[in-house]
């Protein structure tokens, strides 16, 4: 995994599905609910008001009256829109004819299930059929969320529990007695490298475990679905609880639009697991583990989509980190998988961390994941009942953001949970909540292990002309993926090689 | 037609860069930068970035003096 090891975003949904070939979207746009999970979630506000405008155009649409759309500032975000969509195989650009010009289209699968999506009709089931036999009472609403809380914060528990003790006192011990996610949880989160094996046997969090943890719940999910995936690609007969894990593209394709059709659930629902194709029913008990439904241990005919699901298509802007969601937990909003992850289990958390200016903390809190947190980047010194003290320092912070965890975050988690008493003394002096001086400091330490800065990417070079190379490099920034550019050299570096690759070819077949 | 080439493009200051280039030609047997760019860029082989970087931090190390904080009262020393 070359690739990824500084890229963790690489996990990221549509990463993942740049990567598909075209055949995969064909037949993943074959489900109505699958195409328009991915409207909803996967488009950039422009690209979804141009499959707005394309979706019931009866003929293709010419390039040249799509740009009369656009003024001429706003070319690049409109290349980049449009870069989107192909990528997603949800536009199809036709190349230019004697007599026709350049035209862009919908594909043809798209647009027949958005429709449907929108319309309604058809008899494809794709977004779940309910079941018909009675419910058990007890399973509603709260108690989804309250067991796939419990499920996601075992899972992150994990991870950070999973940080090296240090020989300081405080930290790492005395929450250890949780019960901790299912072995294929852990073996998929070893895999995925959010934590590796330490050398005395245990668990150590990776750099990826940190951005995993400081990720969006939404985010989260989505990272422990793809690894899934992911794992499931590779091991074409690996028994998971018994059932054999098919894995040929075929079936991912079937994993994927399940996980799109549970985003169109409803929450507090059961549904019919015998309406469901054998690749489905086998990845129920898999999902169960992950928290993403439930299943009634007495009635194993219906499965209950928990809130981790059914807001797996919703705006990830919506959804909050793990240090924003803690926060949240005290407001007991419960909108949102975020808050459903930290309310589950740290029902009276307040935030109470005192930064001084000697880097010295003091935080009231008893909630071993705030704690657990704290100690990915301060020194625990002293824990009591109901607070923990330490304090900052370059090593400590060092080696926090030598673990992938950035300055800004480490800030951003502070000044996010400190103390009531604090933020008004800064509210009533009008000066921030945190000591400058801490937090120049932490920034200062970030600097100073940061003197290179590594990009993976391709480097473009050995241009015939003047006009080609300024073209592409023009090209690519419109579509976002230039990293840096040196005209005199004509030598530039992108991220994504695949979208330049496509245009010089039908750059060679124009002439 | 141009060429594409996989690899890392690293961003730095141009003392760290000829830092860089300095360990390459020492002690990585010139394995590790494939180009360099101008000032403040380099291109170099994906597999040999984490190598690259660990010897950097080696070499700094030995130039970089650590302030300590000011202890103060409390028993941490321990």
């Amino acid at each position: 995994m070359a690739s990824t090891s500084f890229a963790p975003s690489s996990f990221m949904l549509s990463e993942y599905l740049e990567k598909l070939p075209g055949a995969t979207f064909r037949k993943l746009y074959q489900q109505p609910s699958t195409a328009f999970a991915i409207f909803r979630r996967m488009l950039p506000h422009l690209a979804k008001i141009y499959v707005q405008a394309l979706l019931y155009m009866p003929e293709p649409l010419s390039v040249k009256d799509l740009d009369v759309w656009v003024r001429p500032e706003g070319k690049t975000a409109s290349n980049r829109a449009i870069g989107i969509l192909r990528s997603l195989h949800i536009v199809s650009v036709i190349q230019p004819s004697k007599d026709k010009p350049q035209e862009i289209q919908l594909t043809n699968n798209f647009k027949k299930s958005l429709r449907l999506a929108l319309e309604g009709g058809g008899s494809h089931s794709s977004f779940g059929v309910p079941s018909r036999l009675p419910v058990n009472p007890e399973i509603d609403i709260p108690f989804l969320d309250n067991w796939a809380g419990k499920i996601w914060q075992d899972i992150l528990y994990y991870v950070v529990n999973s940080v090296p003790v240090r020989n300081d006192s405080g930290g790492g011990s005395g929450y250890s007695s949780q019960g901790g996610p299912r072995a294929a949880v852990r073996e998929l989160l070893l895999m995925g490298g959010l934590v590796r094996r330490g050398d005395g046997g245990g668990v150590q969090i990776s750099e990826h475990g940190f951005n995993f943890l400081l990720q969006e719940a939404n985010a989260q999910v989505w990272t422990l679905l793809l690894l899934w995936l992911e794992a499931a690609d590779r091991s074409k007969a690996a028994a998971k609880g018994g059932a054999p894990v098919p894995a040929t593209s075929l079936d991912n394709v079937e994993m994927l639009s399940f996980l799109f059709m549970l985003a169109s659930l409803e929450l507090g629902r059961a549904y019919d697991t015998s309406a469901l194709t054998d690749t489905r029913r086998n990845m129920l008990p898999a999902l169960a583990d992950f928290g993403l439904i439930y299943i009634d241990p007495r009635n194993r005919e219906q499965y209950f989509p928990t809130r981790l699901a059914t807001t797996l298509t919703s705006s990830s802007a919506a959804l909050r980190s793990v240090s924003a969601s803690l926060d949240a937990a005290t407001k007991k909003n419960p909108g949102d998988a975020g808050s459903l992850v930290a309310g589950a289990g740290v029902p009276e958390e307040n935030g109470g961390i005192i930064i001084e200016t000697n880097y010295r903390i003091y935080a009231y809190t008893s909630s071993p994941l705030q704690i657990a947190i704290l100690h990915l980047f301060a020194r625990l010194i002293m824990r009591w009942p109901n607070m923990v003290s330490g304090r900052l320092t370059r090593e400590s912070v060092r080696e926090a953001i030598k673990d992938g965890i950035t300055a800004n975050q480490i800030i951003s988690y502070l000044a996010a949970h400190a103390h009531p008493q604090l933020v008004r003394a800064a509210a009533a002096k009008g000066t921030p909540v945190l000591p400058a001086t801490v937090v120049d400091q932490i920034r200062l330490w970030q600097l100073e292990s940061e003197r290179m800065q590594p990009n993976a990417g391709f480097l473009f070079k050995d241009f015939d002309s003047v006009e080609e190379y300024a073209e592409m490099a023009t090209y690519a920034q419109e579509i976002g993926v230039l990293v840096w550019k040196n005209d005199r050299k004509r030598h530039f570096f992108v991220r994504k090689v695949e979208q330049l690759r496509d245009w010089l070819k039908a750059r060679k077949k124009g002439g | 037609m141009p060429r594409a080439i996989r690899g890392v493009l690293i961003t730095c200051e141009p003392a760290i860069k000829s830092i860089l280039l300095h360990i390459d030609k020492t002690q990585l047997n010139n394995e590790a930068i494939i180009e360099d760019l101008d000032d403040t860029h380099l291109f170099v082989k994906e597999q040999m970035l984490k190598t690259l970087q660990s010897k950097l931090d080696e070499k700094l190390k030995e130039t970089y003096r650590v302030e300590q904080p000011l202890e103060d009262s409390d028993a941490e020393g321990n």
